[in-house]
């Protein structure tokens, strides 16, 4: 029963979010909002990585990049099924989590950035060079839209209940994770690693399920986007977007999954927020777009200095200096 | 083709090679610098090269200075650049968490190469060469004029650096500072300070790569992410934190590329640095020259 | 019997011999207390023993298992487990979610089965959190339960690493200082909860500067100098020792 009562306004708060198509007409902001649940996706994976297992990732973009490749390409070029193609995806990209999480597992700090940032570019070089599969920097283009069976999702309607409704599902899945024994073996690591294995924790394989699982759901999304946009590019799958997904968890909070979220929303919508401000000069909207990689910059920097546990930090700071113990 | 020809061949990779490597040595002096003051790597290491070679650019084009005075001019502005950024965004966070410090570095690498974008375009602009004249014919291989403006200019610079450390009270300082941060902060030493320095300093060796190399391969305001990534590279293989690995490991990793190409080709020369890179990482992040450091339990 | 036998062990670190040939016996049902002048070899011997470090020659075996080659979070399924000396808890968890974490070898709730909360979970989730409690209520923090660990003070730091260790169910416990820092009130705590394991069938070993401490509660004591075991005992003989007495000349700890 508490349990019920405890979900409920989750799930009041997901049935919103699917339903809003009935309401809402307008294709562009059916698009945009496309777009950030494909961000939320991915972000919930670094969450579980970096935000509560503390090992921090620029090389997501790959990851993003490998899923959109590996469905992109079965689907597209092979003609395997959508639902076959996203799996291939997953499981592609949560393989190549994995095994770099093999030899990167022991690192640290900035050795662990730069390994997974020099591991990000290698793949950018792959996705570049290997011309015959990806069709280099032309790019990989006629991806079909999802479709199960008869049922093809081709308006933007039916392409954001799909992305959010995948999201949600990610979301229950990372939420029962960290709710529960593994959700302790990440923030173990991130706590202390000599605790953790005093604890009998096994770092070495945590740090690998956890790669895993932040790959798989980077190359979930980035299936997803495959379809939904019909093209894809290197120029997708560079730094910068592993660095806008760093500065998502940063701005949302460390260790919160509603954070995570918030920071995708909040970072993902505000190239596009003629969207959801309907009186936007076109005019702003372009420069917003021009200085989108200075914003994030200097929202990484500015979290750091002013916020350092993010949003959800400072919102549990508040309510713990209201004296309201959980 | 004769044994000779092979031979020429050859020393004009290495030629090439050397020439990489003494940038790569600088760039990977400057993350050494910034990690003996902070333990932490400074991610926007490989931006100082690009505003050096972008400051120096706009200076000469724009501004109508000869060479020489457009080049001290770059080297200072990015310096002070580097040390406003140190003053305004990471010395709040000296000896905090070092994932905070990473994240701000991050964060002011997106900042610099997006602002340089505004500021400079993003077209590729270029420099003349510093001297004029054909190349150096060294029985079958040339050199390049500019070549050996790299080599003097990179030479220089290290011999600068190694008096600064052994022959000030400054450098004295940074060394013990390197050795033990909290030793030399009980003694009297003004550590903080000493960061905003490592900072300034890391951003003249990164300019001065930059400007040096830039009428060779041209610049534009994202080169520096590459260049951070293989400075670090040869910075580690080196071992970090040792000024001399640093330029060994730099020097190794420009000849490695060369080699590279003459023997397997060039579509992966970029990607010798990030397989040195994950390689050293993973077997033996101390580096050749380096010794393992154990934690204490 | 003895559970925990150690056998020449020796343990370098460049020229220095931090253990030097240390042979040590851990009866099952008894507290044995490792003590020293610092600098002795205490922590050293005491990673060796949990097998956070590896001795350079000496073997350690365990219930009839050798440890040699054992990663640390295996040690603690066969029901060794421990403490530090620079506590490492997790800062941004609560006391009770440090100890829920201590369990994790006595739940099984994997990735899967938790993303689906499949029918157990709950159960386990359940019947752990009461074996948590139960646990801060013995070594006295039940009130709290759910502070953050960052929020503790000191004293009460060591007890909740105490109470986390338990949770992995010890049949022996290595306790590294666990009364630094402590209070009169909180070590009066400590050693009646030790008193109250031993006689609950945890075996101990435990790591300590307080000679108070250390003659209430140990059965036997091992003295460690300079890498070396210079004497072993029960209490009373010890504090007579010669060569113990003589180690710690000009000790101030003797009597801290």
């Amino acid at each position: 029963m508490s349990r019920l009562r405890t979900a409920l306004p989750a799930v009041a708060v997901a049935a919103a979010v699917l339903a809003l198509p009935l309401f809402v007409h307008d294709r562009y902001l059916l698009k945009v909002l496309s777009y950030v649940g494909i961000d939320v996706v991915v972000v919930l994976g670094l969450a579980l990585l970096f935000g509560f297992a503390g090992q921090i990732s620029l090389g997501q973009a790959a990851f993003f990049g490998i899923g959109a490749y590996t469905s992109g390409v079965l689907v597209a070029v092979h003609g395997w099924p959508w639902v076959a193609g996203v799996a291939a995806a997953v499981a592609a990209s949560a393989a190549a989590g994995a095994l770099l999480a093999l030899p990167v597992g022991r690192l640290r700090g900035h050795y662990l950035a730069m390994a997974t940032l020099g591991f990000s570019e290698i793949a950018l070089v792959a996705f570049t060079e290997l011309k015959g599969l990806t069709g280099g920097t032309d790019g990989l283009s006629g991806i079909p839209y999802p479709a199960l069976g008869p049922f093809a999702a081709r308006t933007p309607g039916a392409n954001y209940v799909l992305v959010w409704g995948v999201a949600a599902v990610a979301y229950v899945v990372a939420a029962n994770v960290v709710a529960l024994r593994p959700g302790r073996a990440l923030r173990a690591l991130h706590g202390s690693e000599n605790g953790a294995q005093a604890c009998g924790i096994d770092v070495g394989r945590t740090k690998v399920v956890a790669f895993s699982a932040a790959a798989g759901l980077a190359g979930l999304g980035g299936a997803l986007y495959a379809h939904l946009v019909g093209f894809i590019s290197p120029g997708s799958f560079t730094l910068e977007l592993s660095i806008l997904l760093v500065a998502m968890i940063a701005l949302g909070g460390m260790g919160s999954l509603p954070g995570a979220v918030l920071g995708a929303v909040l970072l993902g919508m505000l190239p596009y927020l003629d969207a959801v401000v309907p009186g936007l000069p076109k005019s702003a909207v372009e420069v917003l777009q021009s200085w989108e990689a200075d914003i994030y910059g200097l929202v990484l920097i500015l979290v750091m200095l002013f916020m350092p546990r993010g949003i959800a930090g400072a919102l549990r700071r508040l309510r713990r200096e209201r004296g309201g113990e959980r | 083709m004769g044994s000779r020809e092979v031979s020429w061949e050859l020393l004009q990779f290495g030629v090439a090679g050397l020439k990489n490597g003494a940038i790569y040595a600088l760039v990977a002096l400057g993350f050494t610098i910034v990690y003996a003051s902070t333990n932490v790597i400074n991610f926007a290491q490989g931006e100082f090269y690009m505003l050096g070679g972008m400051f120096a650019t706009f200076v000469f084009a724009h501004l109508g200075l000869p060479l020489g005075l457009a080049a001290v001019a770059a080297v200072v502005a990015t310096a002070a650049t580097a040390v406003v950024f140190e003053l305004l965004a990471v010395r709040p966070r000296v000896g905090g968490d070092p994932m905070t410090i990473i994240i701000v570095t991050v964060g002011g690498s997106v900042l610099l190469r997006s602002l340089a974008r505004h500021a400079f375009g993003s077209d590729e602009l270029a420099l003349p060469a510093f001297s004029q004249g054909g190349s150096i014919m060294v029985g079958g291989a040339a050199i390049d004029r500019q070549t050996l403006w790299v080599w003097g200019i990179a030479a220089l610079a290290v011999a600068a650096l190694w008096v600064l450390y052994t022959r000030t009270r400054l450098g004295r300082a940074m060394r013990a500072t390197a050795v033990d941060g909290e030793a030399a902060r009980l003694v009297g030493i003004d550590t903080r300070l000493l960061v905003t320095v490592s900072f300034g300093l890391a951003a003249v060796l990164g300019a001065v790569a930059g400007l040096v190399v830039t009428p060779l391969t041209q610049t534009a305001y994202d080169v520096g992410a590459a260049i951070g990534l293989k400075g670090f590279a040869a910075a580690i293989l080196g071992g970090l934190g040792n000024p001399v690995a640093a330029v060994v490991g730099g020097i190794v990793l420009g000849l490695l590329e060369s080699l590279s190409v003459a023997f397997i080709s060039s579509t992966y020369k970029d990607a010798i640095a990030l397989a040195v890179l994950l390689l050293v990482l993973f077997l033996r992040p101390s580096g050749l020259l380096g010794r393992t450091r154990r934690e204490k339990v | 019997m003895s559970l925990l036998s150690a056998h020449g062990l020796t343990r370098r670190f460049g020229g220095l011999v931090a253990v030097d040939d240390v042979s040590l016996e851990v009866f099952e049902g008894t507290i044995l207390a490792l003590i020293g002048p610092n600098g002795a070899g205490k922590s050293t011997l005491f990673n060796l023993l949990t097998a956070f470090d590896r001795p350079n020659a000496g073997t350690v075996v365990f219930d009839g298992r050798d440890l040699a080659g054992m990663p640390p979070h295996r040690v603690v399924r066969l029901g060794l487990a421990r403490t530090f000396q620079n506590t490492q808890l997790f800062e941004e968890m609560t006391a009770l979610e440090n100890v829920l974490t201590g369990a994790h070898t006595q739940t099984r709730t994997g990735w899967a089965r938790a993303a689906l909360r499949l029918p157990g979970t709950g159960r386990e989730e359940r019947l752990a959190r009461e074996e948590a409690q139960r646990l801060l209520r013995l070594v006295g923090l039940a009130e709290v339960a759910h502070v953050h660990a960052s929020d503790l003070p000191h004293g009460t730091r060591r007890l909740l690493e105490v109470a986390r260790a338990l949770a992995s169910r010890p049949r022996l416990l290595l306790l590294d200082e666990p009364a630094a820092g402590l209070n009169n009130a909180e070590t009066e705590q400590l050693a009646r909860v030790l008193r109250q394991l031993r006689d609950g069938g945890v075996t101990l070993v435990v790591v300590e500067h307080d000679m108070g401490l250390v003659m209430d509660v140990s059965d036997e004591i091992v003295v460690l100098n300079e890498g070396r075991k210079i004497a072993e005992g029960p209490p009373l003989l010890i504090q007579k020792d010669p060569a113990v007495i003589a180690a710690y000349l000009g000790e101030e700890q003797l009597d801290a």
